[in-house]
C-alpha cells in the first residue's frame, strides 16, 4: 500500500512538471543543435578567420569592386531567380487558368501530363534539355538537317538555358496551388460582385485575383529560393558566375574559407526569404464562406478552334514528355558513338544488362535507395516526435524550435554540404568522436537534415486536422501513453507522415547538389554516377541511370498520390 | 488510413533490410582516383585484374584538381588507395601536405631523379606535352597558329573552347606555364597574355567530354590540351582532331602516381603501382594509348614510331615556382580575367 502511494507520488508529478517536456524534447534538440546549428555556425566562423585570426579578408574580396567576380555571382543568382519566378508564374498561372476555365478537347490529357516535370530529378532534367535544345541538341540540329541550313537555327545556352530549365521544372509550384485555389474558389462571390454591377475586369482584379494571392505569393518565394539554390542548371549551361557555382569552384581551388564566406551570404539570402514567406503565410487568408461549388468551365466552340486546341494540347504534351523520351532513347544508344549525327546512330541493350548484372553498376542505385530510406526512417522518427510535441504541447521556445526545424528547408544543398564538411572533418560529440567526412554516414545525414522539414510539415498538417480529444479519450479509457500514441494518434496522422516521408525519398533519390560534395567511392548515389558517366563520354550509361531514376521517382509519386486519395476518403 | 500505415511500415522494413544487407561486404577492392582518359582506364583495368585476380579495381574518374581536393578533404578518413595521374605541381603540394605515403618501388634504382620525389612519395609515370589542339575538318595547314603568341591574334577570335580551368590539372598547368614564360614569378605580363587569350576564348567547357564534343561539332575549332588525350581521341575515338607543337617549346608535364597516405588497401595499391611500370605495360600503353613513359629504360628503337617521330622542345620552366604560385595565380585569373575580355 505504501509502496503504491510512493509510486504514484513520484510518477505523476515528474511527467507533469513544466521542465519535463524539455527532457522528452532533448533528442530533438540534440539533432537540431548537432546537425543544423553547429555546422552552420562552423561555416559562419570559418568565413571570419584567416589562418586562425579574425579577419574580414574574405568579405573584402567578395565585395571588392575591382574584380567584381563575386558581386557578379550574387547579381546573377538574384537575376536568374527573379526571372525564374516571372517565367514560372506566367506559365504556371496561365496554364492553371487555361485548364480550369475552359473546356476543350485535349484538356484532360494536358491536365494529366502537366505535372510530369515533377518526376524529373534536377540533374537529369537539365541534361535532357541540353540533349534536346542545346547548340548540338537534337531539335536544333534536326531542323538544320531538314531545312539544309548552314547553322543551327536556335540553341539554348547560357542564362536563357538555365531559365528554360527552371521554368520547366518549377512551374508546377505555381500551377498546382493556383489551380487548386481556382477549383475551390467560391463562385458565388464573383456572381455577387457582378450582381452588384462590377465589370468583368473588376471582378477579376478585385475578387478573383485577391483570392489567389496567398498561393501565388507562397509559390513566388518557393521558386525564388529554389532558383537561388540551383546548381545543376548553371553547371550544365556553364554559368560559373552564380553563388552556388562559385562556392564549389572555391572549394575545388582549395579555398575553403572563401567557400564558407560565399555560403554564408547565400544562406543569409535564403533565410531572409524564408522569414518573409513565413511571416506572410499567417497574414492573408481569404477563405470563402461556403465550400466552393464546381467552377463552370467555358466550352470552346467552333470546329477550327477546337482542332487548334487539339493540336496545341498535343504539342504541349509532347513538349512535356520529350525530356523523358530523349533520356530513354539515349539510354539505348552505344557509348561514345554519338558525335555529329542528329540522333544516336548505334543502339544497344547493354547498358541495362550491365546495370542489372554487374554489382558495381547497380551499386549507385542501391546506395541511393539505402541512404534515402535510412534518412527517411530517421525523418519519420524525429519528424513525428517533433510534430507531436509542437502540435499537442505548449512550452516556451516552441516558435524557435519550429523555425529551426524548418531552417534546412531554405538552405541550398551546397550550403548544407559545405557546412557538414566544415563540421565533421574533425571528431565531435555529434559524430560520436568520429570524423564523418569521407565515410558512408555523411550522405544519409545530409539527406536527413535536408528532408526533415518535409516530414515535419506534412505531419504537422495532419495533426492540425485531427482532434486532440481522441488521444485524451483513449487515455481516459485507461490506455497508457504508448498505447494511446501508437494505436490512436499515429494511425490518425499516418497519411501525412507517409506522404512527407515519400516526398523526402523522392528528393533523396534525385539529390545531386549536396551529394557531389560529400560522396565517397563507396557511397556514390545515382545522380553522381550520372555525372561521372557524362564526364567519361558514356551518355548511354548515364541515361540508363537517368531512366531508372525517373522510374523510381515516378513510382514513389504514384504511391504518394494513392495515399492522398486514401486520406481524403479517410474517416476524419 | 490503415493502408497508408502499412505502406509506411513496409518501407521502413525494406530500409532496415537493405541497410543490414549492405554491411556485408566482401572482396578486396583497390580504389583508384584518376584523371586519366576513360580509354586508358578501360584498357588497363582488365589487364590488371587478370594479372592480379585477387584485386578488383574501383576507379573514380575526375579532374586532377578535384582529386587533390577530395584527398585533402578525406585526409583523416582516406577513401582512395592510389592516385593515378596528376600534375607534378599537384603532387608536390600533396607531398607537402602529407597526403601521400612513401613507397620505394622495385624499379627505383635507375629512375631519373628529375621525374620523382626525393622521398619516394611519388614517381612520374608519363611525360605529357601540352600542345595546341584543333579540328582537322575546320582548319587547314595555312590557318594554323605556329606559336603561343599567335593564339592572341584577331584571326582566332572566339575560336577556342577551353576545358574549365580551375578543376583541370592540365589547364591549370598550361596557364601557369604561360604566366611563368611571360615574366617568371612576376605574373603581371602573364595576366596580360591570359586577358588577350580570354578574349579569344568562346566558351569554358565543364568537362573534357564536353570540350571534345564542342570541338568535334565545330562550335569552336581550337583548344589547348595534352598530347596523349588528343591522340586517344583522334585515333581510338576517331575524332577529327590534330595538334600543333608551338615552335618556342611546350610545357612538358611530368604526370605522376603515388599511394595515398593511410590507404586502406596499401598492398593492392603497391601491386597496381608495380604493374603500371612493368616494361610490357609501359610499351603497350605507349603504343595503344599514346603515353610517353617518363622512365627512359626502354631503348629508343623499341619505342613506337610516333614517339620516335615526335620533335618536342621543352619550355624552360622552374616547376617549383609553379607549384608555389599556382593557386594564387588561378584564383586571380578566375576572379579578374575569366570571361571579362
Amino acid at each position: 500500500m505504501t509502496l503504491k502511494q510512493n509510486d504514484a507520488r513520484v510518477k505523476t508529478p515528474i511527467a507533469n512538471r513544466p521542465w519535463f517536456i524539455y527532457v522528452v524534447l532533448s533528442p530533438i534538440f540534440f539533432v537540431l543543435l548537432g546537425y543544423v546549428i553547429y555546422p552552420l555556425l562552423g561555416v559562419f566562423r570559418d568565413s571570419f578567420f584567416v589562418n586562425g585570426s579574425f579577419s574580414l579578408a574574405y568579405y573584402k574580396r567578395i565585395f571588392n569592386t575591382s574584380g567584381m567576380t563575386n558581386l557578379q555571382a550574387i547579381w546573377n543568382s538574384l537575376y536568374i531567380s527573379v526571372l525564374s519566378v516571372i517565367c514560372c508564374g506566367i506559365v504556371g498561372t496561365g496554364l492553371a487558368f487555361l485548364l480550369e476555365s475552359f473546356e476543350f478537347p485535349g484538356r484532360k490529357a494536358l491536365k494529366a501530363f502537366a505535372v510530369i516535370p515533377m518526376a524529373l530529378p534536377s540533374l537529369i532534367g537539365a541534361i535532357s534539355f541540353d540533349f534536346l535544345y542545346g547548340s548540338t541538341g537534337i531539335i536544333p540540329r534536326g531542323l538544320k538537317a531538314i531545312f539544309g541550313l548552314s547553322a543551327v537555327p536556335f540553341a539554348l545556352k547560357g542564362i536563357s538555358g538555365v531559365l528554360v530549365v527552371h521554368t520547366f521544372t518549377m512551374y508546377t509550384y505555381f500551377y498546382l496551388p493556383v489551380s487548386a485555389a481556382l477549383r475551390n474558389a467560391d463562385t458565388s462571390l464573383e456572381e455577387a460582385a457582378s450582381g452588384l454591377g462590377a465589370s468583368r475586369r473588376q471582378v477579376f482584379g478585385r475578387v478573383r485575383l485577391p483570392m489567389l494571392t496567398p498561393s501565388i505569393t507562397a509559390a513566388t518565394m518557393l521558386v525564388f529560393m529554389i532558383s537561388m539554390a540551383s546548381y545543376t542548371a548553371p553547371l550544365i549551361y556553364g554559368i560559373d558566375r552564380t553563388l552556388t557555382m562559385q562556392i564549389v569552384l572555391s572549394r575545388t581551388n582549395g579555398d575553403l574559407g572563401m567557400a564558407s564566406a560565399q555560403s554564408t551570404i547565400l544562406a543569409m539570402i535564403s533565410v531572409f526569404f524564408l522569414v518573409i514567406m513565413r511571416a506572410y503565410e499567417g497574414r492573408r487568408n481569404y477563405s470563402g464562406v461556403s465550400k466552393g461549388s464546381a467552377i463552370h468551365r467555358k466550352e470552346v466552340k467552333g470546329r477550327f478552334t477546337r482542332a487548334l486546341t487539339v493540336a496545341g494540347s498535343f504539342l504541349a504534351v509532347l513538349f512535356l514528355m520529350l525530356p523523358i523520351f530523349v533520356i530513354i532513347l539515349i539510354s539505348f544508344s552505344a557509348n561514345g558513338k554519338w558525335t555529329t549525327q542528329v540522333l544516336p546512330p548505334v543502339y544497344t541493350l547493354n547498358h541495362y544488362v550491365d546495370l542489372f548484372t554487374q554489382t558495381k553498376f547497380l551499386l549507385p542505385i542501391k546506395n541511393s535507395l539505402i541512404m534515402s530510406l535510412a534518412a527517411a526512417a530517421g525523418n519519420v522518427v524525429f519528424g513525428v516526435a517533433a510534430a507531436y510535441f509542437m502540435s499537442r504541447r505548449k512550452f516556451a521556445g516552441r516558435g524557435i524550435v519550429d523555425k529551426l526545424i524548418m531552417l534546412p528547408w531554405s538552405l541550398p544543398g551546397t550550403v548544407v554540404g559545405i557546412s557538414l564538411i566544415v563540421a565533421f572533418n574533425i571528431p565531435t560529440i555529434f559524430s560520436f568522436g568520429q570524423v564523418w567526412v569521407g565515410t558512408y554516414y555523411i550522405l544519409p545525414i545530409a539527406y536527413f537534415v535536408r528532408h526533415l522539414p518535409l516530414v515535419y510539415r506534412s505531419t504537422c498538417a495532419s495533426f492540425a486536422q485531427t482532434d486532440a480529444s481522441c488521444e485524451e479519450a483513449a487515455r481516459g479509457l485507461g490506455a497508457n501513453w504508448f498505447f494511446g500514441f501508437f494505436r490512436v494518434v499515429l494511425p490518425m496522422v499516418a497519411g501525412g507522415v507517409a506522404s512527407g516521408a515519400i516526398l523526402g525519398l523522392v528528393q533523396g533519390v534525385g539529390e545531386f547538389v549536396a551529394s557531389i560534395l560529400l560522396y565517397t567511392s563507396k557511397s556514390m548515389p545515382i545522380s553522381v554516377a550520372i555525372n561521372q558517366q557524362m564526364y567519361s563520354f558514356r551518355f548511354g550509361t548515364a541515361c540508363a541511370y537517368g531512366t531508372l531514376q525517373i522510374a523510381l521517382v515516378a513510382v514513389l509519386l504514384l504511391i504518394s498520390e494513392r495515399l492522398k486519395g486514401d486520406t481524403a476518403s479517410g474517416p476524419i | 488510413m490503415k493502408k497508408s500505415a502499412r505502406v509506411l511500415v513496409f518501407l521502413l522494413a525494406v530500409a532496415m533490410l537493405i541497410s543490414g544487407a549492405s554491411l556485408a561486404e566482401s572482396k578486396t577492392t583497390v580504389t583508384i582516383y584518376t584523371a586519366r582518359d576513360t580509354n586508358v582506364i578501360e584498357y588497363v583495368k582488365p589487364l590488371f585484374e587478370t594479372a592480379y585476380p585477387q584485386y578488383e579495381l574501383e576507379v573514380l574518374n575526375m579532374g586532377a584538381q578535384e582529386i587533390l581536393e577530395r584527398v585533402r578533404a578525406e585526409k583523416v578518413n582516406p577513401q582512395g588507395d592510389f592516385l593515378w595521374g596528376g600534375t607534378e605541381a599537384a603532387f608536390k603540394l600533396a607531398a607537402q601536405e602529407g597526403l601521400l605515403s612513401a613507397y620505394t618501388p622495385s624499379f627505383a634504382a635507375d629512375f631519373p631523379a628529375a621525374y620523382k620525389d626525393p622521398n619516394d612519395l611519388w614517381y612520374g609515370e608519363i611525360l605529357l606535352p601540352e600542345v595546341i589542339m584543333y579540328n582537322t575538318e575546320a582548319l587547314t595547314e595555312a590557318d594554323l597558329p605556329k606559336d603561343w603568341d599567335d593564339l592572341l591574334g584577331e584571326a582566332y577570335k572566339d575560336a577556342f573552347i577551353i576545358r574549365g580551368v580551375l578543376a583541370s590539372g592540365t589547364m591549370r598547368t598550361i596557364y601557369s606555364c604561360m604566366i611563368y614564360a611571360s615574366g617568371g614569378s612576376d605574373p603581371e605580363q602573364g595576366y596580360e597574355w591570359l586577358r588577350k587569350f580570354d578574349a579569344n576564348t568562346k566558351e569554358y567547357a565543364q568537362n573534357p567530354t564536353d570540350m571534345y564534343l564542342k570541338i568535334a561539332r565545330q562550335e569552336g575549332t581550337l583548344s589547348l590540351w595534352n598530347l596523349q588525350d588528343i591522340m586517344i581521341q583522334k585515333i581510338v575515338n576517331e575524332q577529327p582532331f590534330g595538334y600543333v607543337i608551338p615552335e618556342s617549346g611546350v610545357p612538358i608535364l611530368v604526370d605522376a602516381v603515388g599511394i595515398i597516405s593511410g590507404a586502406k588497401n596499401e598492398e593492392g595499391a603497391k601491386a597496381f603501382y608495380e604493374f603500371l611500370f612493368t616494361p610490357e605495360i609501359k610499351l603497350a600503353l605507349a603504343e595503344n594509348m599514346y603515353q610517353i613513359p617518363a622512365q627512359g629504360d626502354i631503348p629508343a628503337d623499341k619505342l613506337p614510331q610516333w614517339i620516335q617521330d615526335l620533335e618536342l622542345k621543352a619550355m624552360d620552366i622552374d616547376w617549383s615556382v609553379i607549384a608555389e604560385n599556382e593557386m594564387t595565380w588561378m584564383t586571380y585569373w578566375d576572379e579578374n580575367i575569366k570571361g571579362k575580355n
